[in-house]
């Protein structure tokens, strides 16, 4: 502690510059490069174009964000937004578009606790749990859909993935409304701080006397509340049912995460961060596309991105 | 023996649910599916597992380090992809080239600099489809004899597959049981800090585990495409869960320093039995999807873990 104090101005600003997560780095560069070669990018209207596609995945990003703070990871986001699509718009389930959203909502809070059940009772590594749960679900709903193909999604959610506000797209903006109060609630609320305990040092936390189950528990369920949302999003961009939603949810938001600077075993990274790298991610996307790049350097781009962000953030806490 | 076996503590790993899973599906199939207890189909799921045995055996050598790779599947794909592309002579040194690279970056960022194994092979896996869908963007190509030689060609009068198998568990169980990387590797699983202090080196070690790793991907990828004949991108995209359900259906854990051959070769048959039953009982490809997730859901729920999380 005393030797910070001593340090000199000019390497403690380096110091927090270093400390920024990379996606502030990474959209600098890339709005540079855009302006650089195509400028196109940049207009005002296919910036909020870019920050509407965004939405989906930053919705889902707040839920991964959640749990990666108190070290755990919940890849079934793929088959939580398939589930949902599924019901949604199979037309299985009877009753008005409340009785649907209402159903999907439950579906994903029952998927998390699922989840939740698992990590947290049978101590089951949250990694194979949570990938075993979204093959559990793409099968189910894969093996379903053979006997009734999706159909149009409810108007509500439609409107809310179509529609504009004085020319500003919905779907960002119920993003930032997401945000927001998750933001606030973990800076300042008992809960949140006992997040940030968990994320700290589980062991101390639970020594503590922090209700670690419990809280392991419902991050869960919200993260899977989260992928919900999320899926709603893209459901009403694309105004039907399809087997192709979400299926690069849980990757795109780990990268996400990670390039936004929560990272395992630290318990640190705002939520601004992760934010700020769901819309990196989606800029990326669009300028690859640009170039004419398609999906498997998109692929490699992704991996590689992820690799190289995890080595960058574990080199810095090691030293 | 058989105390030491079944107790808590046994570094093997297996238990009474490793052996009576893989016993009891075999007795259930003979009775219910008429077909099962069939030569031919016998052979069948011989030659289906033989990929998923090789793989699994790779895992398990990983995992007994602690760590776990994802990339497997990816790497069997590219090892596809690049059979069927390039010039027959160059490409089973250069697919195990390729599996060398992927190996060492696995494990330089697991070991050096510390990042998560799922975290990190995750990564490389997606690197890899990405890479092997440019290599090779659809399904096709044709196979050189010389390769595909390696699955059809009878040798006594036996499938190769029974000679692929009986190499990769002989070499496994050599490397694991009989050698001192072996005993340094359980060691440095069971606990890194105790072996490190010990004078094990850490480093090395689990550098060289996750290049065996994907050196058995590449292994696997040259039987299976010599054996469907074909080259195809995304061959292997479900071999990296189902090489860690068949593991942890064998009792390995997934933690680290707890795990045997013998027990990944029940794992590997179990799920075996269970994919071919399923076949055989008319069950959609799909539900099949989901019951290998039931499966992985099971099998992990069987290992307690002291920690709560990834």
């Amino acid at each position: 502690m005393l030797d910070t104090a001593d340090r000199s101005r000019g390497s403690r600003l380096l110091n927090v510059a270093t400390a920024l997560p990379i996606a502030y780095a990474g959209t600098l560069i890339l709005l540079i490069c855009a302006y650089m070669f195509r400028p196109a990018l940049l207009s005002p209207l296919l910036l909020m174009l870019i920050i509407r596609q965004a939405a989906p995945l930053g919705v889902a990003v707040i839920g991964q964000s959640l749990c990666m703070r108190i070290l755990s990871i919940d890849l079934s986001f793929g088959g939580v937004a398939m589930g949902v699509s599924y019901i949604l718009t199979s037309g299985y389930v009877p009753g008005g578009e409340a009785v649907l959203i209402a159903c999907a909502l439950l579906f994903g809070a029952t998927v998390g606790l699922a989840n939740a059940f698992f990590i947290v009772r049978l101590r089951a590594s949250s990694v194979i749990v949570t990938l075993a749960m979204g093959l559990l679900l793409t099968g189910i709903v894969i093996a379903f859909s053979q006997f009734r193909a999706p159909g149009d999604a409810p108007a509500l959610l439609k409107y809310i993935g179509q529609s504009r506000i004085s020319g500003v797209p919905l779907a960002p903006l119920i993003w930032f409304a997401l945000l927001i109060p998750v933001a606030w609630f973990l800076k300042r609320s008992v809960l949140g701080h006992y997040i940030d305990a968990i994320g700290a040092n589980p062991r101390a936390a639970l020594a503590t006397g922090i209700p670690y189950g419990g809280i392991v528990v419902l991050v869960h369920v919200a993260s899977s509340l989260f992928a919900v949302f999320s899926a709603f999003l893209l459901v009403g961009f694309v105004g039907m049912g399809s087997l192709d939603i979400g299926r690069d949810l849980a990757l795109n938001s780990l990268a996400a995460v990670i390039l936004g600077g929560v990272t395992f075993g630290s318990g640190r990274g705002g939520v601004l961060g992760p934010a700020v790298a769901a819309f990196m991610l989606t800029f990326l996307f669009n300028l690859l596309t640009s170039f004419g790049l398609g999906e498997p350097s998109k692929l490699m781009l992704q991996g590689a991105i992820i690799a190289v962000a995890a080595i960058a953030y574990s080199a810095r806490t090691k030293t | 023996m058989i105390g030491r076996l079944f107790s808590r503590t046994s570094r093997s790993g297996i238990g009474i649910i490793t052996i009576a899973l893989p016993l009891s599906m075999f007795v259930i199939l003979s009775f219910t599916a008429s077909s099962f207890f069939t030569a031919q189909n016998l052979g069948n799921v011989g030659n289906q597992i033989t990929a998923l045995l090789i793989v699994s055996l790779g895992q398990l050598i990983v995992a007994i380090s602690g760590g776990v790779d994802l990339s497997v599947g990816s790497m069997l794909s590219l090892t596809s992809a690049i059979i069927v592309t390039f010039d027959p002579a160059i490409v089973v040194p250069l697919a195990i080239a390729a599996g060398c690279v992927l190996g060492t970056v696995n494990g330089i960022g697991v070991a050096i600099f510390g990042v998560h194994p799922l975290v990190m092979t995750l990564a490389t896996a997606t690197f890899v489809q990405g890479l092997t869908l440019l290599v090779s963007p659809v399904p096709g190509g044709v196979v050189a004899p010389a390769i595909e030689a390696l699955a059809h060609g009878r040798l006594f009068g036996l499938q190769p597959s029974l000679f692929w198998c009986a190499g990769a568990i002989l070499l496994c169980w050599l490397l694991l049981s009989r050698s001192a990387f072996g005993l340094r590797l359980y060691a440095l699983g069971a606990n890194p800090r105790n072996a490190s202090l010990n004078g094990v080196k850490v480093v090395g070690p689990i550098i060289t585990c996750y290049v065996l790793c994907s050196l058995s991907a590449v292994a696997a990828g040259i039987f299976l495409t010599a054996r469907v004949s074909t080259g195809d991108p995304t061959i292997g995209a479900a071999f990296g869960l189902d090489s860690i359900t068949a593991i942890a259906l064998g009792g390995v854990q997934l933690s680290g320093g707890v795990g045997s051959v013998p027990g990944v070769i029940l794992g590997v048959v179990t799920l075996g039995l269970a994919t071919n039953g399923m076949n055989l009982l008319g069950v959609s490809p799909f539900l099949r999807m989901a019951a290998t997730g039931l499966l992985l859901l099971g099998a992990v729920s069987l290992q307690r873990r002291k920690t709560i999380g990834v």
